[in-house]
């Protein structure tokens, strides 16, 4: 009887100790003060012997503000600034996270040339493939503090990011530093902003030429010489794209009159609509805008192309490496409606079966420069502009930027001043140049485009000779080695014409949901599934069934009756 | 004092078995019945990308509910998820039991290193890590040439343009699909209860039938298949369960685009893509859920009935 | 087992019935080699094409480097995906293990009050839909979440064992009552008389003999971490193979070979361990499967 009396007391006292085990470490985790023990600091401030600063105001000078801003760090304890990095994006473009990386030893050089004992410290470098997925994870985890300090994506995002509160927003700080964005493009700028106020500074851009075959031109009889001054005229319409892919195949030049890119992650056909003089966004009402008569033209188009067999039906589901690129390389088709990185991809990845020695290849700079003339996108018809479309990606800041730092709640101002300055000199002329050349993106800024034209910068270059550090150095050098010619910077130069014309996807909440819409309906008439005018109306039906995005669209125009083409 | 204190602990006593249960009545308690009920909660409020400071406490009485079943009536894509969940469940399920059931009985008439080879080949669609599952079959399915069933049927002269079965082939095509990936996995588990039953069965009646000159079919139908009777229910019932529930080993597929969205999403799917992907809307996600969660507790409640599961519960073996 | 003894057929049947099983075995066996195979090609062998396969080790090389792409790309440190991925399997695993063996002798062996209702009970969370509860778990995850940064790391890695593994612990519980079902109470008997307290009787006695039970559960619990993906990808912080496979497909720029070694090299522990306990978890999951 004894015995079970001891065992109980055993239990009982069992229970209680991991009771209060189980107590006390929760009580840990959550009482833990946040900030460290105090660091030992080890030059007295000689400045007011009262409260630290928690803020500074910035001038518009960046080495004097980032002093200031170190300064003012260390005489709050802080010896140490860690931030992490999210971007997204093909393999060349590691820029976006290497460029963050090169302005922190750019910044700690500087803090140490004026005796500032602080450094910045780039705690993770995140950098994947697909930029929707890393918003998606972006918005899932920055409530809890789990998102990178910088966050560089597509301007699309912004306005979403911005709603809830999850980028900072840097109109403020900006303002100050009204020279470096007088030397943005202006369009550009306005892409970063949501209801007037800017979240971002542009990183990159892009446009969306269309591509011709030389070769296969040279076949069919299409004469390449200023046919991109006659598309800026709109002298070259889609009518005549229409008609020269036809004679490309009847003729047997190709296989294919017109590929073009895919899914709806890349809604950039909608350029179709802007070439037939339609809009997508309304800003006075702040609503996406369905232009049935430019969708009609659009999808008819597309519908076209696909009946005749000179675009592929089931375009929408091919496959990137195995048949859209390796199509285009091997001139397998007349005209692609492609972007400005494809240049530099070709020359990269191996989407070539050289015919003589049938090995798998990357492009020469040369042989890119031979096969591919381009331009602008052709008006959709007589009357009409030709356009290009964009999608910049930009510098974000987490409105939560330096959490991971001691004292967060008390210098979170200085921190976020920090992280714009962090910004700022990411848009330093060189890391904008060597961004563009090695990825094939635009420049953002006057600056960097002249830069570009700078052959001995440009050779510099090409030997690692320039002013990086080690790290971003070694991540770059067998890009650099294999895109850093001057063939492809005068590519570049080339479209630089392009940004005039260019448009941007809004950057409205409900407008990706939209976009995925316009995608399924391009594959239903592509397929012969739907005619266009069913598929418009399948887009109003899709929209008209969330009440929620329904609320925030205006659908104009009508379906024209008796419009033809080509 | 201490006398009071060890009756105290003597009543405790009694509730010693709270020592070893109380891991598992937390665990419970904090990752099945709280959801639940927070997930009641949030489909009352407008609840989206996250943002509970913004909107959890705010509350739109049905708004959600009545969202949803908006959606169904006006939007042909979520009226697809339903037909889709139906006939994904009902097709899978046929195939999960007589898969098993082939399998089970098949590996029984033949030779013992070449079923066990079999039994645990069959196991690798549940134990591989879905994520190489699922790239597995994106190739396998691809709607062009280079995907693998598309070659083999262009060499073997049966089509003569790649098919794209998971996005056009509307419905059955991305239907076929994930039943085919689902059924790949929920076989096994079939396969595995009723060799359990067959091993159960006493080897004497089989014998003595093969004596008789039975074959292997007259076999299973007379005397295997009857005596696993409350198997083929258990799995049966058990699979219809897990079908209802299931989304993991589909959720690549469509994201990757192998397949419609429509119509290769389930219900259960549809929950997490609308909470953690694409519009990010959780008060909406967690209406269609709470629905699927009374559906789901009611056919759960009727098949722990039917199986008779409280009748099995015997006394425990030993208690002072 | 097998009726050799009594065969009065032909070969010919056991062949027709091995040959039908192997047909239905292809599309699976055909999936997982041309995955492996890709890994040493150049390009994906997808197809039967001879001319896609071009041996190359450049996949593994550039796999273990931690580069994603064959040119450019950021290096990752494949050694902490790899880790993190290893460290939720185990962590499942244990938590599986050690809360099926505490419960699942409880509910065995001691009559408490409401002990059939509680059995009912796991049995009936088989039918709560995952997807709505994640959604559940996921709102305490973000009320719970520490403020102090140096602790969420932890945490998400904490969190997300215990979540995963609170799936696995119905049927671990069931799995080990099972198996403590099977040992003769006298041996238990026996060690309560002589004044060992339940723990210890748990601990000493009745644990080394449900070893295979255990052993079954671990395994599962193993595998169940290592294969996830939609709980990592919801509430990890950290990449694991399962996440980062899912973050670099079918964007424009994966080079798919690369995807083919990670993912083959994924796919092994499964592999191994199906091959060295191929009997254990047959015996345990058929012994386990108790009326």
């Amino acid at each position: 009887m004894t015995g079970r009396y001891r065992a109980v007391s055993k239990y009982a006292v069992a229970i209680i100790v991991v009771v209060i085990i189980i107590v006390a470490i929760i009580a840990a985790v959550y009482m833990m003060p946040k900030e460290e023990a105090a660091t030992p600091t080890t030059t007295s401030p000689t400045t007011t012997p009262t409260t630290p600063p928690k803020a500074i105001e910035l001038t518009g000078d960046f080495e004097k503000d980032v002093v200031e801003v170190g300064k003012a760090l260390e005489a709050n304890g802080i010896s140490e600034v860690k931030y992490s990095v999210w971007g997204a994006g093909d393999p060349n473009s590691v820029m976006r996270v290497y460029g963050i990386v090169e302005v922190a030893e750019r910044i700690n050089k500087i803090w140490e040339e004026n005796g500032v004992n602080v450094r910045i410290t780039i705690t993770d470098k995140k950098y994947d493939a697909d930029f929707k997925a890393q918003y998606e994870e972006y918005l899932s985890k920055q409530p809890l503090g789990q998102a990178g300090d910088f966050f560089v994506n597509s301007y699309v995002f912004i306005s979403v990011l911005a709603k809830e509160g999850y980028i900072l927003d840097i109109t403020d700080y900006a303002n100050k530093y009204s020279s470096l964005l007088e030397d943005f493009y202006s369009t550009l700028l306005d892409a970063m902003k949501y209801k007037g106020r800017m979240y971002g500074l542009p990183q990159d851009t892009e446009a969306r030429p269309l591509y011709i075959r030389k070769d296969v031109a040279g076949c069919t009889g299409l004469d390449l010489s200023n046919l991109d001054e006659k598309v800026k005229n709109g002298e070259f319409t889609w009518s005549d794209v229409y008609n020269w892919a036809k004679q490309a195949k009847d003729k047997g030049c190709a296989e294919w009159g017109l590929v073009h890119r895919k899914g709806s992650a890349h809604p950039d056909l909608v350029q179709f609509i802007y070439a037939f003089g339609g809009e997508l966004y309304d800003p006075d009402e702040d609503k996406v805008v369905i232009d049935k008569e430019a969708i009609y033209k659009w999808l008819y188009v597309e519908w076209k192309f696909a009946r005749d067999g000179l675009l592929p039906e089931d375009i929408m589901a091919w496959d990137w490496a195995k048949q859209i690129h390796p199509t285009i390389v091997s001139g397998n088709t007349l005209f692609d409606i492609g972007g400005t990185w494809y240049w530099t991809e070709w020359q990269t990845k191996e989407y070539y079966t050289d015919p003589e020695t049938n090995e798998t290849r990357g492009l020469k700079p040369e042989e890119v420069k031979e096969w591919f003339y381009y331009t602008l996108f052709p008006a959709g018809e007589s009357g009409k502009q030709p356009v290009t479309l964009s999608q910049p990606f930009a510098w974000m800041i987490n409105s939560k930027a330096g959490q991971q730092n001691p004292k967060y709640d008390d210098l979170k101002e200085l921190y976020h001043e920090l992280a714009f300055l962090v910004i700022v000199k990411a848009s330093d002329p060189d890391i904008n140049a060597i961004h563009s050349i090695i990825s094939s993106h635009l420049p953002v800024r006057k600056a960097a485009a002249n830069l570009l034209k700078n052959s001995t910068w440009l050779d510099k270059l090409k030997n690692l000779e320039i002013d990086l550090c080690d790290e971003v150095k070694n991540a770059i050098k067998d890009i650099v080695e294999a895109t850093v010619h001057s063939i492809n910077a005068e590519f570049l130069a080339n479209v630089g014409y392009m940004l005039e014309y260019t448009k941007f996807a809004p950057s409205h909440p409900v407008y990706p949901k939209v976009a995925e819409f316009f995608a399924e309906a391009v594959d239903k008439v592509l397929r012969g599934e739907m005619d266009p005018e069913q598929a418009v109306n399948y887009i109003i039906d899709k929209v008209n069934a969330d009440p929620e995005i329904k609320a925030e669209v205006k659908i104009v125009g009508e379906i024209p009756s008796g419009w033809s083409f080509p | 004092m201490l006398y009071k204190l060890n009756n105290f602990f003597h009543k405790l006593y009694r509730f010693e078995a709270l020592f070893f249960l109380i891991p598992a009545l937390i665990i419970v308690f904090l990752f099945f019945i709280l959801p639940v009920i927070l997930s009641v909660y949030i489909s009352f409020t407008p609840l989206k990308n996250w943002n509970i400071g913004k909107y959890l406490g705010e509350i739109v009485g049905f708004n959600n509910y009545y969202r949803f079943f908006y959606m169904i009536q006006h939007d042909p894509g979520t009226r697809s998820v339903f037909l889709t969940t139906i006939v994904f469940i009902a097709v899978t399920l046929t195939i999960n039991v007589l898969g098993g059931l082939f399998l089970a009985l098949a590996t029984f008439f033949v030779y013992e290193k070449a079923s066990a080879f079999i039994r645990t080949l069959w196991l690798l669609p549940r134990m591989a890590p879905i994520a190489v599952y699922s790239l597995v079959w994106y190739y396998f399915f691809h709607a062009s040439r280079i995907g693998t069933l598309n070659s083999i049927l262009l060499s073997i002269g049966l089509i003569d343009k790649p098919i794209d079965i998971g996005q056009k082939i509307i419905p059955w095509g991305p239907w076929s699909i994930i039943i085919f990936v689902n059924g790949l996995v929920g076989v096994s588990f079939g396969m595995i209860v009723f060799t359990s039953a067959i091993n159960n069965i006493p080897k004497e009646l089989v014998i003595a039938a093969r004596v008789d000159g039975a074959t292997n079919w007259q076999i299973s139908r007379r005397i295997l298949i009857p005596l696993m009777k409350w198997h083929i229910l258990y799995v049966t019932t058990w699979q219809l369960l897990s079908l209802l529930t299931t989304y993991a080993h589909i959720f690549l597929l469509v994201k990757w685009n192998l397949v419609h969205r429509d119509y290769g999403t389930t219900w259960s799917l549809y929950i997490y893509n609308a909470a953690f992907t694409g519009t990010f809307d959780q008060g909406l996600a967690a209406a269609a859920g709470v629905i699927l969660v009374v559906i789901g507790g009611v056919l759960g409640w009727i098949t722990l009935k039917i199986l008779g599961f409280d009748r099995m519960i015997t006394r425990p073996r030993g208690d002072i | 087992m097998s009726l050799k003894d009594v065969e009065v057929r032909g070969r010919k049947i056991e062949a027709v019935l091995l040959l039908a099983i192997i047909l239905a075995s292809t599309p699976l066996i055909i999936g997982f080699s041309l995955l492996t195979l890709s890994s040493f090609s150049k390009h994906m062998v997808t197809n039967f094409d001879p001319n896609s396969f071009k041996f190359t080790l450049i996949n593994w090389v550039r796999f273990l480097e931690g580069r994603m792409a064959i040119t450019g790309g950021v290096r990752i440190s494949v050694i902490n995906i790899i880790l993190n991925t290893l460290i939720v399997a185990l962590g499942v695993a244990f938590v599986t293990t050690l809360i099926g063996t505490l419960a699942g002798y409880a509910i065995s062996r001691m009559n408490f009050r409401y002990r059939k209702q509680l059995l009912l009970l796991l049995l009936l969370l088989h039918a709560f839909p995952g997807s709505v509860l994640i959604v559940g778990v996921y709102l305490i995850y973000i009320v719970t979440m520490p403020s102090n940064p140096e602790f969420i790391r932890y945490y998400s890695l904490f969190y997300v064992v215990i979540a995963r593994a609170a799936l696995e612990v119905p049927m671990a519980i069931w799995l080990m009552k099972g198996f403590f079902d099977l040992v003769p109470w006298e041996i238990e008997w026996a060690a309560i008389v002589d004044g060992a307290s339940r723990i210890k009787v748990w601990w000493k006695v009745m644990l080394p003999l449900v070893k295979p039970g255990i052993a079954a559960i671990m395994l599962f619990g193993f595998l169940a971490g290592w294969q996830d993906l939609i709980y990592v990808r919801t509430f990890l912080q950290e990449r694991t193979l399962a996440t980062f496979i899912e973050a670099n497909l079918e964007a424009e720029y994966s080079h798919m070979p690369l995807l083919a070694a990670v993912a083959t090299f994924y796919l092994l522990p499964t592999i191994v361990f199906f091959v060295t306990s191929q009997k254990l978890l047959l015996k345990v999951t058929l012994a386990g499967v108790k009326r």
